[in-house]
């Protein structure tokens, strides 16, 4: 252990405050991983940093070959950027890497970067190309492609881009695409982003599912027809709604086996049973799958009863159901009004949505959408639970008589803790109609609906995802939520800052979140995976990232 | 005999024009287009975006005029979309070239692609179809000799203590739908809840290689539906044979029971079983949306569902015209068998 930092430059000054607040108990081991090793800290020195040693990964007792069958639904794959379901990672997760990855103790660790390096006020990013990477074509990975990718991530009229959404401040809000000068090739192995403004998401950003990093040649509409990578397999078949299988590429000198880092499996298969988890149970007891991609509610004891391996971990993926503003029933917008918001909000008891919704697997939430899991979390307390106060708002508001038409898919939890806010809210008087729309068509309209409930994954900062979907105009912004106040609020969070100061400004973004009553977020939950007894490195990540190269036959 | 198939073919396609085109109506109306474009583009297309998109490659042209490019007597669509874009249909919306065909409907053999597959329909409706005649070859197998047992032993001494008991049977199997007894079947034999996990409760592994495991359930579970309605239908007409002037005679003569049953009896018992067999067939394709979606077994059946919901019209349509020649096949069959089976009968 010799240097500190991935590419051995000294360390970042703002290294020391988080060292200083995670002493003091301001940060929690969790928060320091992720924002010391974002700033190009190696995982192994942040531990050290806290005094404490780096668990010994379980992965060690792998043994080579073998075949792995996954419970998933198998999707049409479409451009990476554009990738709505993690599903479809799992597939391209074969040929198709990513720059950086996020582990679920909160680190980011180096793949296609060799490291990175981040300036004192987070507008200059140096990173390092890893370099001996060779496509699966046999051409080199350099700096031109990882400048390629990076741009292509900026481009926000390409349909579909989420990646826009990560890399804000590197895209140019005149024109859509990214800023001039702003990735800049050093050499054949650097690449320099220069930022107008500060932003310390943008590693965290690289390392979300749909960065993957793909070749010039893929074909958008779907990658599989030509799986150029730099990943160590190679699609055999991907039939949508049947199945996927990803076998060793044979004649691909993979950089991770030089590194040591598994790519255990020789065939991967992934088995599409449909959305109903008891087609997963009988799939699993007629040992026709050796793991699930996520199971979840009343099903993980139900898995464990057949003798399954639970993999269980915190996360702050969650479920808002949300009404949206802009939307028109009847010709009117009902949830424009404020009022209407905040007595939805206050006619809900968030305990009794994860009680009945989740099977209290998780913890409650405060309809804010950051929580404790994330570094800049800031201790807001949460609207007061007042049903006979909501309807006499929602009386004022002259509302009383609308009836909600309150929308989720057909699947367990979500419809489940959908039913129990429609539940809540009738009890408290007000006019509620609720719908179920089947899984293959419910995503066409999910922003749209008028008020309908999304699943939304972990992600490592509380910012990234009230940048995804709560700043105004952004793609994913499914509430049609639009507030000058907050998206500058937002822009001064994402600059670094010690954890005080930043705690300042979460605590003012945070609060409007719960003034405007934007959303129900009831709860945190925590995910699971089951797995037949003889597998490692299978567990659960806190944000579904498609890490199948850790994946092998216990020894 | 010729003139009658012949006739029977113009029929088979006269049915398949008009079922095709409701469908096609019923899927080009404009609500579920915009469902169509918005899974294919992009989940949050402005309205605009949406009517450009479906512009660009043809979902706007009048209704007869997109049935008549899919059926191939109107001359694909060539647009030059408001993207600055050539699509042409028989390039699959890339700009059209010297070898382009003017026409590319189902008459020269394009059957389309599958927006959600994203594979032309020709590709996959085969494998689909392979998967299903599997599935029903083996219920095949076990429904007729099974019903044609049980109806001929309830049948042979009408009022007996077998024939109430066998009735009872068939009665109860044909009143269960498939989504009830299927469900019953895998809560009994493929969880551990009553001691008799004996088989898989699902089929998935059976697209690839079926096993008396994997295979029994889905194969059961349509098999005693139809198995009750056959059985019923052969006792009814063995009865009414048993009955008969020339059974009496034989008996009178000293023919054995068993001579009578199978000599005597049981071709003339079998001219009504056999439509019935024959008209169960398009039945069955029902049972085997329900029992395939059960049991995830990808095959015909799974692929309508999964069309239907997804507004996928090209793979509807394939659906359809292959579901008209199933129906009206069968029937072709069970009339000409018919001949054979009843010298008395005669077409044309």
């Amino acid at each position: 252990m010799t240097n500190k930092t991935l590419t051995g430059a000294p360390l970042h000054p703002a290294v020391e405050i988080y060292v200083k607040d995670a002493q003091t108990g301001k940060l929690s081991r969790r928060e320091f991983m992720a924002r010391t090793t974002a700033l190009g800290v190696t995982s192994a020195a942040a531990y050290g940093l806290l005094g404490l040693a780096q668990p010994a990964a379980a992965a060690g007792h792998a043994q080579q070959g073998g075949t792995m069958r996954m419970q998933m639904e198998v999707r049409a794959l479409k451009d990476p950027r554009a990738f709505d379901w993690t599903q479809m990672a799992f597939v391209t997760a074969g040929w198709l890497e990513y720059l950086v990855e996020y582990n679920s103790d909160g680190s980011f660790e180096p793949m296609l970067l060799s490291g990175w390096e981040i300036n004192d006020d987070a507008t200059v990013y140096t990173l390092s190309v890893r370099q001996g990477v060779q496509w699966n074509n046999g051409e080199n990975f350099t700096a031109d492609d990882v400048a390629r990718v990076i741009t292509d991530w900026c481009d926000k009229n390409a349909e579909g881009n989420s990646m826009a959404g990560r890399m804000t401040a590197l895209v140019d809000d005149v024109t859509g695409t990214a800023i001039k000068g702003g990735i800049e090739v050093v050499d054949a192995y650097t690449v320099r982003l220069n930022l107008p403004q500060s932003d310390i998401s943008l590693i965290a950003g690289m390392s979300d599912y749909p960065a993957a990093v793909y070749h010039s040649s893929i074909d958008r509409e779907n990658p599989a027809n030509t799986p150029v990578g730099t990943g160590p397999y190679m699609i055999e078949s991907n039939e949508v709604g049947v199945k996927a299988v990803l076998v060793r590429n044979e004649g691909h000198e993979w950089w991770g086996y030089a590194e040591g880092k598994g790519a255990y499996l020789d065939r991967i298969e992934y088995i599409d049973y449909g959305t109903d988890p008891s087609a997963w149970v009988a799939a699993a007891a007629a040992d026709e799958v050796d793991m699930t991609y996520e199971t979840v509610g009343d099903f993980v004891d139900v898995f464990e009863s057949i003798g399954y391996e639970r993999s269980e971990i915190a996360s702050a993926a969650t479920l808002v159901i949300r009404p949206n503003q802009a939307a028109e029933v009847d010709g009117v917008k009902p949830y424009a009004d404020v009022r209407v918001r905040r007595a939805i909000s206050m006619a809900v008891d968030n305990s009794i949505c994860l009680e009945l919704g989740y099977a209290d697997r998780g913890i409650v939430a405060r309809n804010q959408h950051v929580g404790p899991m994330h570094p800049e979390w800031a201790d807001v307390p949460a609207i007061d639970y007042d049903p006979a106060g909501a309807l006499a708002l929602l009386t004022e508001a002259g509302m009383q008589d609308f009836e909600m038409e309150i929308s989720s898919i057909d699947d367990d939890w979500r419809k489940n803790t959908t039913d129990a806010v429609a539940a809540q809210l009738r009890d408290a008087g007000f006019n509620v109609k609720r719908t179920i729309i089947p899984g293959s068509t419910f995503w066409n309209d999910w922003t749209k609906y008028a008020f309908s409930s999304t699943n939304w994954n972990h992600r490592p900062l509380g910012t990234q995802v009230l940048g995804l979907a709560y700043r105004s105009g952004e793609a994913w912004n499914e509430f049609a939520f639009n507030n000058a106040e907050f998206d500058a609020l937002l822009d001064d969070a994402n600059a670094i800052a010690a954890a005080d100061e930043r705690a300042i400004v979460m605590a003012k973004i945070q609060q409007i979140l719960v003034d405007e009553a934007v959303t129900i977020q009831p709860y945190w939950r925590s995910l699971y995976r089951h797995c037949k007894p003889g597998f490692v490195g299978w567990e659960m990540h806190i944000a579904y990232l498609p890490q199948i190269y850790k994946i092998g036959i216990a020894a | 005999m010729g003139l009658f198939i012949l006739r029977r073919l113009g029929v088979m396609v006269l049915t398949a024009i008009c079922l095709t085109f409701i469908v096609f109506w019923l899927t080009n109306l404009y609500p579920k287009l915009e469902v169509l474009a918005k899974t294919q583009g992009n989940f949050r297309m402005s309205d605009e975006a949406v009517i450009s998109y479906l512009g660009n490659r043809g979902y706007t042209q009048a209704l007869p005029v997109k049935y008549g490019q899919w059926l191939g007597v109107v001359p694909g669509y060539i647009i030059e979309g408001s993207d600055g874009e050539i699509r042409s249909k028989c390039e699959r919306n890339s700009p059209p070239t010297d070898e382009t065909p003017t026409f590319c409907g189902i008459i020269q053999g394009n059957w389309g692609f599958s927006t959600v597959a994203k594979e032309d329909v020709a590709d996959v409706l085969p494998t689909r179809l392979g998967n299903t005649g599997k599935l029903m070859f083996w219920v095949l197998m076990v429904m007729v000799p099974g019903a044609l047992i049980i109806g001929v032993l309830a049948g042979m001494r009408e009022g007996s203590r077998t024939d109430r008991s066998l009735s009872t049977v068939s009665i109860i199997a044909t009143a269960t739908p498939e989504y009830v007894s299927g469900v019953i079947l895998i809560a009994l034999f493929a969880t551990p809840l009553f001691g008799m996990q004996y088989f898989k409760g699902t089929a998935t592994s059976a697209m690839d290689n079926i096993t008396f495991n994997n295979f029994f359930l889905p194969v059961m579970t349509i098999a005693i539906y139809g198995m009750g309605y056959i059985a019923r239908m052969t006792r009814a007409s063995m009865t009414e044979i048993m009955t008969a002037q020339y059974v009496r005679t034989a008996r009178l003569k000293g023919v054995s029971f068993a001579n009578i049953v199978i000599k005597h009896a049981l071709r003339n018992a079998l001219i009504a079983p056999f439509t019935v067999i024959m008209l169960q067939v398009p039945w069955l394709l029902n049972g085997v949306v329900i029992v395939e979606t059960l049991f995830n077994y990808k095959g015909f059946g799974w692929e309508l569902v999964r069309a239907a919901s997804n507004n996928d019209i090209e793979m509807l349509l394939g659906v359809s015209v292959i579901s008209v020649i199933v129906v009206l096949m069968t029937q072709l069959i069970s009339d000409i068998g018919y001949v054979f089976l009843n010298p008395r009968i005669r077409i044309s």
